[in-house]
């Protein structure tokens, strides 16, 4: 029976199902608050080592709307820094990756140079030149006086690089990750690995609707291709188990590709020490995925653009020592699952797509259910409830009333 | 090392520049009014590649990045100019260029290589 609007209102009974008020995705005040206390007070992964190989190399990205640069130092080390000039808050570098190596047109080699006054920093983020400086400040400010706001990075799990906003952040990378990774950290670790494919999508909705998908697979019946091949026995039995700070691990199983119309068994190009065409998947607080299939990583990073937008980028990974035709046919694997003509990426991001047009800013709260219960298995929704309560840990915000405004308009 | 051809003066055309490779040595010769210097590749400075960056006059050689200046004739730096430019010894012998290599010229650049960045996470009061 269809119901009216004091019906569709009345939130369920909470000991009996689990929800959350849709104000958590869709309230641009909330918004704000998680890069405040969330986003700006993590780790997160912003790329992969191999994206900037060589002494000199950067990437530029950003966390919580901050600019960020990584580079690589002639140590060989990665260090990161904001992306902003001391002087008059310009963008320094503005391209998404490149070389320092050879200088740019207001630049010397080896160093980055803001393009608007030619002021220069190296690799560790000193200010190795000032334009005119004596001229303009006399001795009232100096190089030493002006290094860039350098950030905590770390390489770890797979050669990501990770940085935090916070200087005081209590938990090394490892730390915070803890044993969530534990079950691909040998395959991912045994060797360097290297970037194959990157792709990335801007979707009108709220990021955590994305974590939310790849945190229960309930969302089978939206794959077409999962139900005709996907589901057994073995395939429903998987666990889905929590770890602290907020992770979620769904249980690995083999997939029997070889049954896939026009796949073949992927055992030849496991991951080091995988058992053969094993499927794990990890998520980690508050937005990233891990997702090795066998002979291929995935490794997906979210950047929060507003409450009803988020950047997805998503990067393919093999082995750095694979020959040419090991590396074409990951990447063959890759893009049948999860290329633009793949298995089910589209139908993930379609998914969230409907999501975020019922759930834009300003519109009425909505009751989320995430209460199935099915021996913590893989359509049980323990991992949304997991996430949900570190969530309204970090946040101080109750998930039925996050907003402390009324939930009904009309009461 | 010893004396060794480098080019023909016809090579480096008036008021330009040339870079040259002598026995892996990186060389660079410049034409000022048709007297010739042969200095290394890059600019005392900050490592510009001059080859790039500076323009000659007839006489004096100026990197364009930061405007620094030497007066060819006499190696003099202009006022603002922190640093002398190495020269090679260069003698013209008919129509060729020749230039005293023993070994790579090359400037002091302030590499502080032990830098210690670490801790400056743990500076603020």
């Amino acid at each position: 029976m269809a119901r009216n609007a004091k019906q569709w209102n009345t939130p369920p009974d909470p000991n009996r199902i689990e929800w959350a008020d849709s104000r958590i995705y869709s309230d641009t005040e909330i918004f704000e608050e998680e890069l405040e206390k969330i986003w700006k007070k993590v780790w997160i992964p912003v790329c992969h080592e191999s994206e900037l190989p060589e002494p000199y190399d950067f990437r530029t990205v950003s966390i919580a709307r901050e600019p960020v640069i990584v580079c690589r130092d002639a140590d060989d080390r990665i260090r990161a820094f904001l992306n902003v000039c001391p002087h008059r808050a310009n963008l320094i570098e503005r391209r998404p990756s490149g070389s320092f190596k050879d200088g740019t047109p207001s630049g010397n080699p080896r160093n980055m140079t803001c393009m608007f006054h030619a002021w220069q920093f190296d690799m560790k983020g000193r200010c190795v030149h000032i334009s005119r400086g004596e001229e303009g400040y006399q001795d009232r400010l100096s190089p030493k006086d002006v290094g860039l706001r350098r950030l905590r990075c770390e390489v770890a799990f797979g050669g990501m690089v990770w940085v935090t906003l916070d200087d005081h952040i209590e938990h090394s990378v490892r730390e915070w990750v803890g044993s969530a990774l534990d079950c691909i950290l040998d395959p991912i670790e045994a060797e360097p690995l290297e970037i194959f494919h990157y792709h990335k999508a801007i979707i009108p909705s709220n990021y955590k609707l994305w974590h939310d998908t790849n945190s229960e697979f309930y969302h089978d019946f939206v794959h077409y291709h999962n139900r005709v091949t996907g589901f057994n026995d073995a395939y429903f039995a998987r666990k889905n188990m929590t770890f602290d700070n907020g992770h979620v691990v769904v249980g690995s199983f083999e997939v029997r590709y070889d049954q896939y119309e026009g796949f073949e068994s992927r055992e030849a190009l496991s991951f080091p020490t995988l058992p053969p065409n094993n499927w794990y998947m990890i998520d980690i607080f508050p937005g990233i995925n891990y997702n090795l299939r066998g002979s291929a990583l995935r490794v997906d990073l979210m950047t929060p653009l507003s409450a009803d937008e988020v950047m997805i980028e998503f990067r393919g990974l093999g082995l750095k020592k694979d020959t040419e035709e090991e590396r074409l046919t990951r990447i063959r694997h890759h893009n049948t699952i999860w290329g633009p003509m793949g298995r089910n990426l589209h139908e993930d991001l379609l998914s969230i797509t409907g999501q975020g047009v019922t759930m834009r800013p300003g519109t009425e709260p909505r009751r989320i259910l995430h209460g199935r219960h099915e021996n913590e298995t893989i359509h049980d929704e323990i991992g949304m409830r997991h996430y949900y309560d570190e969530w309204s840990r970090w946040m101080g915000r109750p998930l039925h009333n996050p907003t402390n405004r009324p939930a009904m308009a009309a009461e | 090392m010893t004396w060794k051809r480098i080019c023909a003066t016809g090579d480096v055309a008036e008021n330009s520049l040339k870079l040259f490779d002598v026995d892996g040595v990186p060389i660079l010769v410049v034409n000022h009014g048709g007297d010739f210097r042969a200095i290394p590749p890059l600019c005392p400075h900050m490592e510009e590649p001059l080859e790039q960056s500076g323009i000659c006059d007839g006489r004096v050689l100026t990197c364009t990045k930061h405007l620094w200046q030497w007066d060819l004739a006499t190696n003099e730096p202009g006022a603002e100019t922190g640093k002398p430019l190495l020269m090679y010894d260069l003698e013209v012998e008919g129509g060729d260029i020749k230039v005293f290599v023993e070994r790579e010229l090359e400037y002091e650049f302030d590499d502080d290589d032990d830098y210690d960045d670490d801790d400056s996470f743990w500076d603020d009061d």
